[in-house]
């Protein structure tokens, strides 16, 4: 038995929400997207080429986004441009790179996207490049900046930017596979991208899934096996307040159902792709939910 | 204790935070030591900061902890004033995007109103829950909104001279203020006397605020979420019920989390409107004033 219980202490808001993980989700799917548009013109993959553009204008409009839902997050919304300003920018604070990498990360895509209409290989390539790292630091940056906050014992892990990417990468694949999906029934025949296609990209998800499996067990043994904070916050926040975006949503819906359809003959139906790919993507907002407000949830009540 | 500290003084480049100032000789650092021994949870530092700064409801720079021990009849209700720690190493200066939180010369860990874009940054960063946002609506909308605010250590009266209001207001002298770099002062000889302990250690923040006699059962973050009483899991319930529309990610205990989560994601819908009026209000200020 307890011998003794706390009967007055302040209250405290969990300072990040719904908003942040919305914008985390919205910015892995645009880089896993983008990493698909790159397939074709940046690492030469060809018969990637038909889905470059559909795939750069999905990174594209997910990423413009991002600026209003986080502006509008702010306490004070006009001063986003402090974000910008020298003698205002603060070069150790993560959100200060973050905002650098929002702000280029966008025009690199549209830049690429200009050459690939253009059909200038030379130049789509080089700027594709670069998008692809913005893209990857984008998303690294999602992960870095609650890392970095060494009171939240949740987040503090250096697998954080790890999971982010991995997370990315099935979120954006999955994103594509759905809208290649949908397209493919609205067009006409000779006009839809090749189902093959979807079956590969589908593929690749599936080792994400895996992966991302591998990471989730890393971060499961650091926290079972961590010190009191880490410990609870796995048995009280993840199993207990955040079970249903942890368990359920994450790892039942969003990663061991699909894994389960894409090891099974069902990965050969267009239909099993499309529903693998429509829970990693729930699966991943579930991911996004519990990352952000789970390492800040015991804290609010010290 | 001796060689930590001298490891932890060692010069940290944190952008904009000036280097740690623990026992640096020729400079000061401004410290409080709390004899939990002498505090009887009267509250008063809590009220005198309230008056000093005017601070809204649901809002607190310094508030006191109190846990009750043991079982009927061998028991103890203890107390835990809490407030910013003015760490030597700031976790939100450093994490701050816009250099609106630094570190000052003496030791104070301050806030630029007019700098802060109210991200939050700060909040999530601080391990002590020292930082709250200023509501939207108060009684004098000319006073700060929607930007972070925190305990200062009353520097306003600390450069006059005077100890910080809570330390003025306590009545069992329990809050002792003073320059911890001054070896004649009263902080600095309790901390070499007293056995003194800080609110998370291992985090390497380095806090200022010394607590002489504390309990492990009202210093731990996990034991006080999971000894709580059910009228306090209650009261915070009506809390997070009662502050929904700040954009703030409260999950009211015992409600399905996904609801909470939609309930949360319209409480920032609601804030937009008044943002955008007062971003307008801004625009016309830039253009025609």
């Amino acid at each position: 038995m307890e011998e003794s219980v706390v009967t007055f202490n302040a209250f405290h808001h969990v300072a990040w929400g719904t908003t942040i993980s919305v914008y985390f989700w919205l910015v892995g799917a645009s880089a896993g997207s983008f990493v698909i548009s790159s397939f074709g013109w940046v690492f030469g993959i060809k018969r990637y080429k038909p889905l470059t553009m559909t795939a750069s204008v999905t990174a594209i409009i997910m990423l413009l986004l991002v600026p209003f839902l986080l502006t509008w997050d702010l306490g004070k919304p006009i001063r986003f441009i402090y974000l910008l300003i020298p003698g205002y920018w603060h070069s150790t604070g993560p959100m200060a790179w973050g905002t650098m990498l929002i702000c280029l990360y966008p025009m690199s895509m549209i830049v690429y996207s200009y050459f690939v209409i253009k059909q200038n290989q030379t130049f789509a390539k080089m700027f594709g490049i670069v998008a692809i790292v913005l893209a990857l630091s984008t998303h690294w940056y999602t992960g870095v900046v609650m890392e970095l906050n060494p009171g939240r014992f949740l987040n503090h892990t250096a697998l954080a930017p790890l999971l982010f990417l991995t997370g990315a990468f099935i979120s954006g694949i999955g994103l594509m596979n759905v809208i290649v999906f949908i397209r493919n029934v609205l067009v006409r025949a000779e006009n839809r991208f090749d189902w093959a296609l979807v079956h590969e990209m589908a593929q690749f998800m599936m080792y994400g899934i895996v992966f991302d499996i591998f990471l989730l067990f890393l971060d499961f043994m650091q926290t079972t096996y961590g010190n009191q904070n880490e410990v609870m916050g796995h048995t009280v926040v993840l199993m207990q307040v955040f079970r249903f975006p942890y368990l359920w949503l994450e790892l039942v819906i969003g990663l061991v159902i699909p894994l389960v359809i894409l090891v099974s003959p069902l990965k050969n139906y267009k239909l099993g792709a499309l529903v693998a790919s429509l829970l990693v993507i729930i699966g991943v907002y579930g991911m996004r939910v519990w990352w952000v407000m789970g390492g800040q949830y015991l804290q609010s009540f010290y | 204790m001796g060689n930590q500290e001298s490891q932890l003084n060692q010069p940290r480049s944190y952008g904009l935070q000036t280097p740690g100032t623990k026992g640096v000789q020729g400079t000061k650092r401004y410290a409080m030591v709390i004899d939990l021994r002498k505090c009887i949870g009267c509250m008063s530092c809590s009220i005198a900061c309230k008056t000093e700064y005017g601070l809204p409801l649901g809002v607190w720079r310094t508030w006191v902890k109190v846990v009750d021990k043991g079982s009927y009849p061998t028991t103890k209700r203890i107390f835990m004033p809490r407030l910013c720690n003015h760490c030597d190493y700031p976790v939100c200066v450093r994490n701050c995007p816009t250099q609106a939180t630094y570190k000052h010369e003496d030791g104070f860990v301050l806030q630029r109103y007019n700098r802060c874009i109210g991200c939050r940054t700060c909040m999530v960063a601080c391990p002590y829950n020292a930082r709250h946002l200023l509501p939207e609506k108060r009684t004098d909308n000319n006073l700060p909104r929607m930007v972070v605010d925190k305990c200062t250590f009353c520097i306003h009266r600390v450069k006059k001279g005077l100890v910080p209001s809570c330390v003025q207001a306590c009545v069992g002298g329990a809050r002792i203020f003073g320059d911890m770099n001054d070896p004649q002062s009263e902080v600095s000889r309790l901390i070499a006397t007293e056995t003194v302990t800080v609110l998370k250690p291992e985090l390497g923040t380095s806090p200022t605020v010394y607590y002489i006699g504390s309990d492990w059962e009202i210093m731990d973050e996990p034991h006080s979420y999971s000894n709580r009483t059910r009228q306090v899991v209650e009261e915070f319930n009506d809390f997070k019920r009662n502050h929904k529309g700040d954009a703030f990610a409260d999950i009211i205990e015992g409600e399905p989390l996904m609801t909470e989560v939609g309930k949360n994601w319209i409480g920032y819908l609601k804030t937009i409107p008044h943002k955008a009026k007062e971003t307008l209000n801004a625009f016309k200020i830039f253009l025609f004033d």
